[in-house]
This record gives structure tokens, C-alpha cells and sequence, in this order.
């Protein structure tokens, strides 16, 4: 976004499209984001916005039904950019309906790993292959396949299928069996790492710090200019 | 200027850049340097250091709230108020509230949604055999000319390899080497532009998405930490001793003022970039707008090099919606090239950040820049990438693939016209080795803290930076809280900050912090009298 403070987003005076977002027949300036065109339309926004453009925060969820078409989809409106007709709400963000809670430090035996999964998603294995979570997820991931592949107790593999998600989760307001996908994604992907990743070299270094062998001087020949 | 299409005509010479002198590149054409880009400041317990003036305007500003508006407000009590939910207030959080401390999170947006998130390229341990802490400490004071602080940056440092050891505790993933196994293999290590060691661990070209996603699931899953989020702070508590004892917040949902009274205050509130310095694009997220470090200053803690920013070489130039995003150094990590409308390298794509942005500056001020449909960059040249790695853009670029596919063109064919965005604040909240600022009770880690990183930062060292120092303040925060509690609880240090105002001639009725960016369209005034109207 390349503006300074109180110039206008967009110089532009080009073309523009019209669309509505969350009910305001807007005139975007043609090329901006759906994001770009709520604040150029001088709308306040204080909400459903973070990285603003990078699509990683997953904060500007809306829902877009572009003109002609009857289904709408979930989109980010960073990512998304303006097109005629298209009618777009925010997403009010809400927590998932009941926690699923664990806690990594109490796992303690690896081999109860697996068992945790349904103890802590035991809705994972009610799923109606709905399909809802797949097409809800911006980031096309595979959502039912890695819900499927968890309760077979293929942890890895699942996890694995989550690997870029931002967690906007709008699988989890998707879902109708309550199973909050992106969170076991999340908890796969913790465990799997917190039980089993031990890179070699870390642990050395770590090793030699505490017995002494990396101590730092500060006053070093090349710590001075 | 050249154009694009000649540009992409010109062959690509790969030949070494020409050698020239640092220091005069950066004094000819780093921002920081540009003339009238400073002033000095005129009150607070900093007077006379230089700052970037949209910044001191903020710093010099009066309180947006007084004595009258917070009478009778609903009180919120914890031991440890921590202030930002990025990745450092999330850090703090967790450590805090793991030392047994009942820990309020106030955070702008949403938890998580800071730049942690977008800070893909990697975090910087010194793991490798050949590598060792003193090269990481030696080579964070060179990138930062030598002027952070040597106890700052040693304890940073040596928390290193326990920081990536505490990350994947909590779930964190980083790659392998190729062909490495999980248990006892080697990490993949990337060369950090300015380093002079393969050092920066990461996990794709995502990494500080991964490291946000599990951090914030851990602060969810903690008993003992409440997270409100939309609740930015808009001042600090004071005790009559002038101890920082809480936060005066905005709820913004309710359009309500918060108090949250607590024994020890973690500032986390990161950065600046959405001040625009220079009218430079940002890579910064919506709500980096130096709210912690208007709020400190005016409780007398004391900054360090405010007057040095860091602006990334490679944000996007074209096209224009998405002009200022960043592109991961990443790609310069693995190899890839600059070139000028030439057709010429022109500086050395892993020297230090400032010298790399100040010589397409350069470039672009001289007439050698490229130009496309008015916007002017150099290229970083992604096809050459890809053909000198074959597979690299799909498998360990997919951010950067991504996003080209989002400015609508294929990074294997075409290079992306870059410039450089303004990234990050190099100094800020002075502290020390525990987190500590010169305020009684107040504590400060993360983007919003100075004396890491001197006058230039190393790529990989703020997500150091914010795990190490994040778990000291958050254990000296909770450390705090047991020694008293705080009572008298209110803004008695504006008195004493509106009577410096009006003795340098400041005035008094311009007021920060300014929480929002001037074109989000947010009138927090209006917000606050709409309030007292009510």
C-alpha cells in the first residue's frame, strides 16, 4: 500500500467498478483489493484487517458472490481484487464453540500420541464428508482428506496437509460437526514436532553452551568498528 | 529510466558488482540520511536526540486522555499486563503466566495479527559446526555499525539455540536439510545477508507464520492468560511513586474506556511502518503505528536510536495494489540476483539490508532504474533463479509464487520489479538484559524495545529477538509483580509531560498515539467524545 499518511489511496482518477461490501454501494478503483477499496471508499476500518495484503494473518475473511454466480465463496480481501458486481461481507471473527484443549508438556509417553487425537477432536470421526470445510478454506487445502487421515491415526500425513494454513478459521465455522479442522491441523502439527523433531546440531550447540565451550567476549578484536 | 519491455531485452550480465565505498552510499542515499529527515527532540527524558520528524510529532504530542475520562471506568485487575498480542507479547504472555502470574493481554487487532506473522524469512541460531555465538554476536554489532548494546546483544545471542529448542517445545516446525532425519539430522541453514555464517533457520518460506500459529494456540490453550482483543491502549497507569501500574485501553467493540490495573506492564506493541516515513511504502501490518513507544516516552523511559529505520530491498513496486508487500529476503538467501535496466548487478545482494536498499535507491535516483506503467524499480531476477535451481520457486519459495501469481504474472518467467519498503524500527524502548525499561514496572520486548541491532538489523535477529527477550521480560514481568501491589492507580505523570510541553512551546492540543493509520478512516476523537457524550 504505497501512500503516505492523508494522501488518498489511489491517484488514480481511472476507472472504477462497482460493487457492495457489507451493504455500501462503493465505486472501487480498478486493480485495488477488496480491502484497498473499503478504506478508499473512506469507510472506518478498525477491524477484520492485519497484514494488510500479505494473505498470512487470515483476518479479512469475506464472503464474495461475484455477479451472475448463486453460491457465495469465502475469500481474503487482501488477496481478492474488486470486480464488477460483486457482493462482499466481513466475516466477524468468533471463537470455535468449544475448546479443544491439551496441553503438549502433559503428553508425556509418545505411544498415547495417537489415542489423543480422538480424545481431544472426537467429533474428527463424525465427519459427513459434507465437503464444506474444502470449499470454505481460501488456501485450498485439502481440509476433509486431512480430517479423514487424522482418525486413521495418520498423524504426519494429516498434519502435513495443514502445512500453509493461516488459520482463518472458516473450516471451523464450516464445519457441522464441530470438528474445528484448522485446530487439529494445529495440534497434529505441534505434537508431531514436539515429540519428534531433535536436529542433531541444535542439541550439540546447546550441549556446548552448557558446558562452557561458547562462551561470547564481549570485548573481542572483531566486536570493535 | 529504462523501460520494462527493454529491460527484459537486456541480457543479464552475471558478473560480480562493482566494489564501492558503504559509507558514502549510505550517507548519498539512505533515507535515514536524507536531509530535513530528522529533528531533534525537544521534551521527554531523550531531549536532543535526533528522530524522524512524523515520529517526534507523536513522541511531543499530548495524552488523548485525561483524569475526567477515566473516573468510574470498569477496572480490570491482573499481575502482569502485558500490551500487544504479536509474537513478543504472546512470548511474554506464556512465560508469565507459565511463572505462575495471572497475565491480561490487550492487543489492536487480533492476537497474532502483527508482523511477527509476515516475518517469513527465518530466525537466526548460531547451530551450524563451523559457526559460533561469537560470530552471531560479532556479526549482529557489525551489520548495526556498532551501535547496540554488547550486553543486549550477547544475552540475545546466547539464548539463541535455546529459543529454537523452546520453539519446538511448544510445536514449532523448522526444515531439515535435505535428506536429514528428524531425530539427530542437521537443520537447513540459509546465509543471512551481513552474516558470515549459514545461520538463518527457517521453515519454508513461511516461518514467522509458523511460529505466530503455534504460539498463539499455545496463549489460547494456557489457563491464566485472558487475551482482550480490538482493545488498544490508548495510555499508561502511574502509581504516585511513578511506577507504570496498568493501561488505560479502548474497548473498541463497545466504543468504552478500559482500565487494566496490574503489578507490571509488558510493552509489545512493535513498530512504525504505517507512519509512512519519507512517504516510503510499508511492509508493516495495519496497526504498526508506535503506540508503545508515545506511551513510554511519555512515562520517562528513555529511546535509543529512533532515528534509525530499516527499509527492506525488495518490496513490490509493480503493481501498484500491492506496492510496498514484502518479498522475503529468502529469495536473495537462496541465490537470487539484482539487476538494474542495464542489465548490471549492482551491489552485492547479501550485504547488509541498508546497503542493499540504499544502492537501488541509487540506482533509481541515477537513471538506471526500471520502469513499468510509471512505476520505478530494479529487478530481482526470479528466472534466473529458477533456472540455476530448477524446482526452487514451486518447492521453497511458495510465498514468494504465490504472491506473484497474485500481482498476475509467473516468477519463472517474468523478474519482479522491486524498491525498498520501510520495514522495521531499529532502535526504540531502551532496556535491558531482563527486559527492563527506565520506568519502574514498565517492560518492553519485541519491534518496540532498542539496542539490538544499532543502526541496521540483521535478517533473522527480530524473530530472535522476540523469543529471547519476549521469555525475559515475561519472567522478570512476573517476577515483578510479587514485590507490591499498586494502589492511587491514575495519570499523575501528565501533569509533569503537559508543563514540558508548554515550556519547549509544544502544543498541547495534538494528541497520540495515533492507533490507526490516518486513512483507515477512524476518528478516535469522535470515538472519545461520543463516549463522554454517553
Amino acid at each position: 500500500m504505497s501512500l503516505e499518511p492523508g494522501r488518498s489511496l489511489w491517484d488514480s482518477g481511472g476507472m472504477t467498478i462497482p460493487i457492495i461490501i457489507d451493504g455500501h454501494a462503493i465505486e472501487a478503483p480498478d486493480g485495488a483489493s477488496l480491502i484497498q477499496a473499503w478504506i478508499a471508499a473512506g469507510l472506518p476500518l478498525t477491524e477484520n484487517v492485519g497484514c494488510m495484503g500479505q494473505g498470512v494473518c487470515g483476518a479479512c475473511r469475506v464472503l464474495v458472490r461475484r455477479e451472475g454466480e448463486r453460491i457465495a465463496a469465502a475469500a481474503l480481501a487482501c488477496e481478492t481484487r474488486a470486480e464488477a458486481g460483486m457482493q462482499v461481507a466481513f466475516i466477524d471473527h468468533f471463537p470455535a464453540r468449544r475448546p479443544h484443549a491439551y496441553d503438549l508438556d502433559a503428553m508425556g509417553d509418545s505411544w498415547s500420541a495417537l489415542g489423543q487425537v480422538d480424545a481431544v477432536f472426537p467429533e474428527a470421526k463424525h465427519c459427513r464428508h459434507c465437503g464444506g470445510c474444502d470449499a470454505a478454506c481460501p488456501k485450498g487445502i485439502e481440509v476433509q482428506k486431512a480430517v479423514n487421515l487424522a482418525v486413521e491415526g495418520r498423524a504426519l500425513a494429516a498434519g502435513a496437509l495443514f502445512d500453509h494454513c493461516v488459520m482463518c478459521n472458516l473450516c471451523v465455522a464450516a464445519c457441522p460437526e464441530h470438528i474445528a479442522p484448522s485446530h487439529l491441523g494445529q495440534f497434529l502439527r505441534r505434537m508431531a514436532n514436539s515429540l519428534t523433531l531433535r536436529p542433531g546440531d541444535l542439541i550439540e550447540r546447546i550441549r556446548q553452551i552448557e558446558n562452557g565451550s561458547q562462551a561470547i567476549d564481549l570485548d573481542a578484536p572483531g566486536a570493535q568498528p | 529510466m529504462i523501460g520494462w519491455e527493454q529491460a527484459l531485452a537486456t541480457p543479464r550480465d552475471a558478473a560480480p558488482p562493482p566494489a564501492f565505498d558503504k559509507e558514502s552510499l549510505l550517507r548519498g542515499f539512505h533515507p535515514d540520511h536524507a536531509p530535513g529527515a530528522m529533528v531533534p527532540l525537544r521534551v521527554g527524558v531523550s531531549a536532543g536526540q535526533p528522530c524522524p520528524a512524523a515520529l517526534a510529532d507523536l513522541l511531543q504530542a499530548n495524552a488523548l486522555v485525561e483524569d475526567v475520562d477515566i473516573a468510574g471506568r470498569a477496572m480490570r485487575e491482573a499481575e502482569v499486563l502485558v500490551v500487544g498480542g504479536g509474537g513478543a507479547g504472546c512470548v511474554a504472555a506464556l512465560t508469565a503466566a507459565r511463572a505462575g502470574a495471572r497475565v491480561l493481554m490487550l492487543t489492536k487487532l487480533r492476537m497474532g495479527d502483527g508482523n511477527t506473522v509476515m516475518a517469513e524469512g527465518g530466525i537466526q541460531a548460531a547451530v551450524g559446526a563451523e559457526d559460533s555465538l561469537q560470530r552471531h554476536y560479532e556479526d549482529t554489532l557489525r551489520a548495526g555499525h556498532f551501535r547496540a548494546d554488547r550486553a543486549l546483544v550477547a544475552a540475545m545471542v546466547q539464548d539463541g539455540p535455546e529459543a529454537i529448542r523452546w520453539l519446538i517445545q511448544q510445536g514449532m516446525g523448522f526444515d531439515l536439510a535435505e535428506g536429514e532425519d528428524r531425530i539427530g539430522g542437521h537443520l537447513r541453514r540459509k546465509k543471512p545477508g551481513g552474516a558470515t555464517a549459514a545461520r538463518l533457520l527457517s521453515f519454508r518460506d513461511y516461518t514467522g507464520l509458523e511460529l505466530m500459529r503455534v504460539i498463539r494456540e499455545a496463549v489460547l490453550l494456557t489457563p491464566g492468560i485472558t487475551v482482550l482483543e480490538r482493545h488498544p491502549a490508548v495510555e499508561l497507569l502511574t502509581d504516585p511513586h511513578g511506577r507504570c501500574a496498568g493501561a488505560v485501553a479502548l474497548d473498541l467493540e463497545r466504543r468504552e474506556i478500559l482500565l487494566a490495573r496490574a503489578g507490571a506492564v509488558v510493552l509489545a506493541t512493535g513498530g512504525a511502518g504505517r507512519l509512512h516515513l519519507s512517504g516510503f511504502p510499508t511492509s508493516n501490518h495495519y496497526g504498526a503505528t508506535a503506540d508503545g513507544l508515545v506511551l513510554a516516552y511519555r512515562l520517562g523511559a528513555r529511546l535509543r536510536e529512533v532515528e534509525s529505520f530499516q527499509y527492506h530491498p525488495t518490496g513490490i513496486a509493480w503493481p501498484p495494489h500491492l506496492a510496498g508487500t514484502l518479498i522475503s529476503e529468502a529469495a536473495r538467501a537462496a541465490g537470487g540476483k539484482l539487476f538494474n535496466g542495464l542489465g548490471d548487478r549492482f551491489v552485492d545482494e547479501l550485504a547488509p539490508r541498508d546497503v542493499v536498499a540504499a544502492a537501488i535507491l541509487r540506482e533509481i535516483a541515477e537513471g538506471r532504474a526500471v520502469a513499468r506503467e510509471g512505476c520505478a524499480g530494479v529487478l530481482l531476477d526470479t528466472p534466473g533463479l529458477e533456472a540455476a535451481q530448477p524446482g526452487i520457486l514451486a518447492k521453497r519459495l511458495v510465498t514468494l509464487s504465490h504472491l506473484a501469481h497474485r500481482a498476475g504474472f509467473d516468477p519463472a518467467r517474468e523478474p519482479f520489479l522491486i524498491r525498498p519498503t520501510l520495514h522495521y524500527q531499529n532502535g526504540g524502548i531502551a532496556i535491558d538484559a531482563e527486559g527492563r525499561t527506565a520506568v519502574p514496572g514498565l517492560f518492553c520486548a519485541g519491534e518496540a524495545s532498542g539496542g539490538l541491532h544499532g543502526l541496521n538489523r540483521l535478517m533473522g535477529n527480530a524473530l530472535l529477538e522476540l523469543v529471547a527477550f519476549g521469555r525475559r521480560a515475561g519472567a522478570a514481568a512476573a517476577e515483578a509483580v510479587r514485590e507490591d501491589r499498586p494502589r492511587g492507580v491514575g495519570l499523575t505523570h501528565l501533569a509533569e509531560w503537559e508543563r514540558g510541553l508548554v515550556a519547549a512551546g509544544l502544543p498541547l492540543d495534538r494528541r497520540a498515539p495515533m492507533v490507526f493509520p490516518a486513512y483507515g478512516n477512524v476518528d478516535l476523537a469522535a470515538m472519545l467524545r461520543k463516549r463522554v457524550a454517553a
